[in-house]
C-alpha cells in the first residue's frame, strides 16, 4: 500500500501552518523589539509552545504515512522542511526574549522607526463592521488607514496575515503603524464603539 | 573542505550590518522555501552563496559591537543586538538547511510538491534582458501588482542586493530580479524579463 493522495493533503497541510505559524513569529519577534513590547514578545513565548506541538503532530503524520522504499527520500525531505521550520522558530523566540528581559532595545534594533508616533494598536472586529468577510487585500488598511496588520486573532489562535486571509467578525487585528490611523482603524472595526 | 573566506574588520556602522543581516535572512527564507517546494537549483544555490555572506557579516558585526562597548551600559544594550543577529545568522542557517534538501538532491516527495503549487505562492528569478520591456521602468511605472499579481521583491545587481527595493528604483539590463505571486503571473513576469514574450508590455 501507498501513501494516499488525502495523507500528502493533510501532510502539506500541517506543514503550510508551521511554516505561517514560523514566519509569523519572527514579524512579530521584530515587532516586539521595535516598540519594545512585552505583549508582542510573549506572544512569541505561547507561538513557540505551539509551534513545538504542530512541529511533532507532523512528523508524526509523516512518518505514520505507509511509503515505499523509494519514496523515503521524498519523505526525508518533507521531515528536513520541518526541522527548518522549527529552527526558525527557535531563533524568533530568541529574538523576543531579548524583550523579556527587560534589555531596551538598542536604537538600531528599533530599525528605521520613524520618530513620529508608531503605535500597536488591537481592533475587534463586530458584527457590523465593514471590513468583516472581506480579504485584506480588498480593504486596503494601508492606504486607508496607514495601518499594517501584524496578526490576526481568531478563537485563541494567532494567524499569519496573507493577502487572501479573510476577516471574521469576532476576529482582533493586532495593527501597528501612525497614532492618527487609529481612530479610522477602530471605527471601521466597530462602527457601534 | 570549504574555502573559508578570511574575515578582516571594517569600519561600518552596526546598523548597516544588522539591517543586511536582517534583511537577507528573511529573503534567504523565501527562496530556500521556494527552492524546496518546486525544486529549483538554481534558486538553492543562491541560498548557499547568501548564507556565506551572512556569516562574514555575523563576524563584522561582532567586531564592530566589541570595538563599540566602552562601559557597562554600552555592553547592556549593544548584549541585544548581538543576540538578535545571532538569531538572524541561525535563519540564514536554517534557510541553508532547507536548500541543501535540493543540492544534496534528496527533494521533497513529488505529490506533495504538486499539492504546494496549488497553496503556496511561488518565487521566480530572471535575468533582464537589453530587449525586455521592463528595462529603464521604475518599479512604480511596472505596476506588477495590479498588472500580473506579482510583488517584486528583490533585485541583485552586480553583487548587490536590494531587498524590497523603493517605488521609484529603475530596473536596469542585467539586472537579476526575484518575484513572488500566483504561478500565471510569475510565468508572465519571466516572459517579459527575459524578453521573450509574444505580447507587448501594454497589453500584459
Amino acid at each position: 500500500m501507498q501513501a494516499s493522495e488525502g495523507q500528502f493533503e493533510e501532510i502539506v497541510k500541517r506543514f503550510v501552518e508551521l511554516k505561517d505559524t514560523s514566519e509569523l513569529m519572527l514579524d512579530l519577534a521584530y515587532s516586539s523589539l521595535m516598540f519594545n513590547s512585552r505583549e508582542l514578545a510573549e506572544e512569541v513565548q505561547l507561538l513557540e509552545e505551539y509551534v513545538d506541538k504542530l512541529h511533532t503532530e507532523f512528523e508524526l503524520l509523516t512518518l505514520s504515512s505507509n511509503f515505499k522504499k523509494e519514496d523515503a527520500k521524498g519523505f526525508l525531505g518533507l521531515i528536513r522542511l520541518g526541522v527548518a521550520a522549527e529552527k526558525i522558530a527557535d531563533a524568533a523566540a530568541e529574538i523576543a526574549e531579548v524583550v523579556l528581559r527587560g534589555i531596551e532595545p538598542h536604537a538600531v534594533l528599533k530599525l528605521t522607526i520613524r520618530e513620529a508616533e508608531e503605535t500597536i494598536v488591537h481592533a475587534h472586529i463586530d458584527e457590523k463592521s465593514p471590513l468583516a468577510n472581506k480579504t485584506l487585500k480588498e480593504i486596503h488598511l494601508p492606504e486607508e488607514t496607514g495601518m499594517r496588520v501584524l496578526a490576526i486573532r481568531r478563537e485563541g489562535k494567532c494567524l499569519r496575515p496573507k493577502p487572501d486571509s479573510k476577516i471574521e467578525a469576532g476576529d482582533t487585528l493586532i495593527v501597528s503603524g501612525y497614532a492618527e490611523g487609529e481612530e479610522d482603524l477602530k471605527r471601521m472595526a466597530s462602527p457601534d464603539g | 573542505m570549504p574555502h573559508h573566506e578570511k574575515v578582516k574588520y571594517r569600519p561600518v556602522p552596526v546598523s548597516d550590518l544588522f539591517l543586511e543581516m536582517k534583511n537577507l535572512s528573511e529573503l534567504m527564507i523565501d527562496l530556500a522555501y521556494s527552492a524546496a517546494l518546486f525544486n529549483d537549483k538554481d534558486l538553492a544555490e543562491d541560498v548557499i552563496e547568501l548564507e556565506k555572506r551572512v556569516d562574514t557579516l555575523a563576524y563584522q558585526l561582532e567586531m564592530t559591537i566589541m570595538i563599540a562597548a566602552r562601559d557597562p551600559r554600552d555592553a547592556e544594550a549593544l548584549t541585544g543586538i548581538s543576540t538578535v543577529a545571532s538569531a538572524a545568522d541561525k535563519i540564514s542557517d536554517a534557510a541553508a538547511d532547507i536548500a541543501a534538501i535540493v543540492t544534496q538532491n534528496i527533494g521533497v516527495h513529488p505529490i506533495a510538491s504538486e499539492i504546494f503549487e496549488k497553496v503556496e505562492e511561488h518565487l521566480a528569478k530572471a535575468k533582464v534582458a537589453d530587449k525586455s520591456p521592463l528595462a529603464g521602468k521604475s518599479i512604480s511605472e511596472l505596476d506588477l501588482a495590479a498588472k500580473m499579481g506579482v510583488d517584486l521583491i528583490a533585485i541583485r545587481r552586480n553583487t548587490d542586493w536590494m531587498i524590497n527595493p523603493h517605488e521609484t528604483e529603475r530596473i536596469r539590463e542585467g539586472d537579476v530580479v526575484i518575484a513572488r505571486g500566483v504561478s500565471s503571473g510569475i510565468k508572465q513576469f519571466t516572459k517579459f524579463a527575459e524578453g521573450s514574450s509574444v505580447k507587448a508590455w501594454g497589453e500584459a
